[in-house]
């Protein structure tokens, strides 16, 4: 608070303790810029007392029906799906490879009719994702954004591994290029949250279930091991 | 000048009551006793809880956030939850530490806050004991609370206890200055050591502005003295949680916890109370010289009031620059005090002789 600026003080006196205070116009000047600084610093605060409307609490949860997250808010990593459904999503394994607690897992697949290489699965483990937003950043298609929905406990810890996409198959952009319904058809194959090389494997889950080697049809969720090898003996199986 | 004052309200205590009622009942004396320790002790627990509330709903807002809104309406019960739950929980003491003292410590700093409240004259008749020698008196007693602080930290046995209580007295000794050549300029002033007289000297006018300048600059030295004093945010270095987790009460819990805090916020009120009642007049309504039909009307308001209000203003003023300012390292602490308080203080106390000198005040009292 008292020590504005001493940074230049005088070198003759070097080895004394140089204080603003010790010099002759330093005091009063350093008093009241002093002053001055703590008064400013009141007028902002004051301005936040004086101003309801800058109080950024949310009264969670009886405001949930109006609640509107902040738009930066990162809860949730999603992939935008355009009104017909389709993503962008060219399997390219950037955020794969960026992510730094490996959580997500970008499963591709040859295309069954043009037999090019594609999104077979988007899996991402929220358990273990940091929600850093390198993901988003490093996507050069745009693909993927942070969603606002922060409501994201659950009883089974199956459940924060699943699959983003909804189709597996070409991006919008190749799938447009396609002519024939009928062949576009055939292109695209639907994938569930639920299905596939994630824990939860498409079982039921009624009520909390114990988690079983055998039944989850991989390492029972634990580590990030199961959708990796399943992921590879899928794409290999698709071949 | 005090005949404004002198017929309508007759100042009374409550110990001067009980005097009087002596001769008729040792009884009557006895209850009105009662009635005072009763009463500070009443008026230490609902205020304690009322500025704890006070505190958290305006520290929100100045942090844009809301406070307290989960317990009753805007969480004005949270205070009263609060206080149960401290009564309630598990009072733990170190097993290295001094036990005598590590209880009697909170029971220390509590009992300075107390013995000051029983001086401070709050209105005419709310006013328990007019001690002759009053502003001395708030200068010694107060030390109770450093002695309660220091205990604390020593009998911990716990390092950042006992360097926070090392803080503690340091900065105490070294503000004790400052407030008291503060305190002296007002003593000058009013030539009374008394502090009901203090309070109706001020009849014509508070002392903040009737000596040109000199006594505001004794006002904002001694509201800064009395906030290092107490310890408070931008002074609170003793209890420091940045660097101490919580000083001189970290090993403190439960009662003994809540004891240190009640007396804290207490001790806020206090220096409210003192620098009101020394600089602005105390319960003394807002007059102006010899303007009768002024002065009259602000007769109407009752001087509980007066108080009251310039206590809350004051309150207020604390809380704001607690939570605006940020806090002072030991070293800038000692610089304020000892290169940048006490040669002004110095300085005011001898611009204060030669204004009481010459008699040289707005609206002379004598
Ligand atoms: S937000 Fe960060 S941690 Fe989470 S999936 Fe994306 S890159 Fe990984
Ligand atoms: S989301 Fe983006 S970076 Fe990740 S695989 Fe798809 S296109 Fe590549």
């Amino acid at each position: 608070m008292m020590q504005a600026t001493d940074k230049q003080e005088n070198p003759t006196r070097s080895g004394l303790v140089t204080a603003p205070e010790l010099k002759r116009h330093g005091f009063f000047r350093n008093v009241f810029s002093g002053i001055k600084s703590l008064l400013e610093g009141m007028k902002v605060t004051f301005h936040y007392l004086s101003h309801p409307s800058t109080v950024v609490t949310q009264q969670y949860p009886e405001n949930r029906a109006t609640l509107k997250m902040m738009e930066r808010y990162r809860a949730l990593l999603t992939m935008i799906h355009d009104e017909n459904g389709l993503h962008k999503c060219t399997g390219c394994q950037i955020c794969h490879d960026n992510c730094p607690n490996a959580s997500i897992n970008v499963v591709t697949r040859s295309n069954p009719v043009s037999g090019k290489k594609e999104l077979d699965r988007y899996i991402w483990r929220m358990d273990s994702c940091t929600f850093c937003n390198l993901c988003v950043q490093v996507c050069p298609f745009g693909v993927l954004k942070m969603d606002g929905s922060f409501e994201g406990a659950v009883y089974d810890r199956r459940l924060f591994v699943f699959t983003l996409n909804h189709y597996a198959g070409p991006a919008a952009g190749l799938l447009a290029k396609v002519a024939d319904p009928e062949e576009r058809k055939k292109m695209i194959e639907p994938r569930d949250r639920y299905s596939g090389p994630v824990p939860l494997n498409g079982q039921e889950l009624a009520g909390v279930k114990a988690l079983k080697k055998a039944e989850s049809g991989c390492c029972g969720g634990s580590g990030g091991c199961c959708s990796d090898s399943q992921g590879s003996q899928g794409s290999k199986e698709m071949k | 000048m005090t005949g404004i004052t002198e017929n309508i309200w007759q100042a009374k205590t409550v110990a001067q009551r009980a005097a009087e009622a002596l001769p008729e009942s040792v009884w009557f004396a006895l209850g009105y006793m009662v009635l005072g320790v009763v009463g500070v002790a009443a008026f230490i627990a609902v205020l304690g809880m009322g500025l704890i509330y006070a505190e958290r709903k305006i520290a929100g807002h100045f942090q844009c956030r809301l406070g307290p809104m989960r317990v009753g309406w805007h969480g004005i019960f949270q205070t009263v939850a609060d206080t149960l739950k401290l009564l309630l929980k598990e009072d733990v003491v170190p097993a290295q530490a001094d036990k005598f003292l590590h209880i009697l410590a909170p029971l220390f700093t509590l009992l300075g806050t107390i013995l000051v409240l029983a001086v401070l004259p709050m209105s005419p008749i709310v006013h328990v004991s007019d001690v002759n020698i009053g502003v001395v008196y708030v200068g010694a007693v107060s030390g109770f609370g450093v002695l309660g602080i220091l205990l604390g930290g020593w009998s911990s046995n716990n390092k950042w206890s006992l360097l926070g209580a090392m803080r503690a007295g340091a900065q105490i000794i070294s503000y004790e200055i400052s407030a008291t050549l503060a305190l002296l300029v007002v003593v000058l002033f009013s030539g009374t050591l008394r502090l009901s007289e203090i309070v109706e000297s001020q009849a014509a006018g508070w002392w903040i502005w009737r000596a040109h300048g000199v006594g505001i600059v004794a006002f904002l030295l001694f509201f800064i003295a009395s906030l290092a004093e107490i310890n408070r945010t931008p002074f609170d270095i003793p209890e420091g949680e940045s660097e101490l987790t919580a000083g001189f009460h970290t090993e403190y819990s439960g009662m003994r916890f809540a004891f240190f805090f009640l007396a804290e916020f207490i001790n806020m009120f206090i220096v409210a109370a003192l620098t009101a009642t020394l600089f602005l007049g105390g319960w003394m309504p807002f007059h102006i010289g010899d303007f009768a039909g002024f002065n009259a009307i602000m007769d109407m308001i009752p001087p509980g009031l007066w108080f009251t209000g310039k206590t809350a203003f004051l309150v207020f003023l604390i809380m704001w620059f607690r939570w605006t300012f940020p806090r002072l390292r030991v070293d800038q602490l000692m610089r304020l005090e000892w290169k940048v308080l006490l040669p002004i203080g110095f300085a005011n106390l001898i611009a204060a002789a030669v204004v009481v000198l010459f008699n040289f005040y707005f609206f002379p009292v004598r």
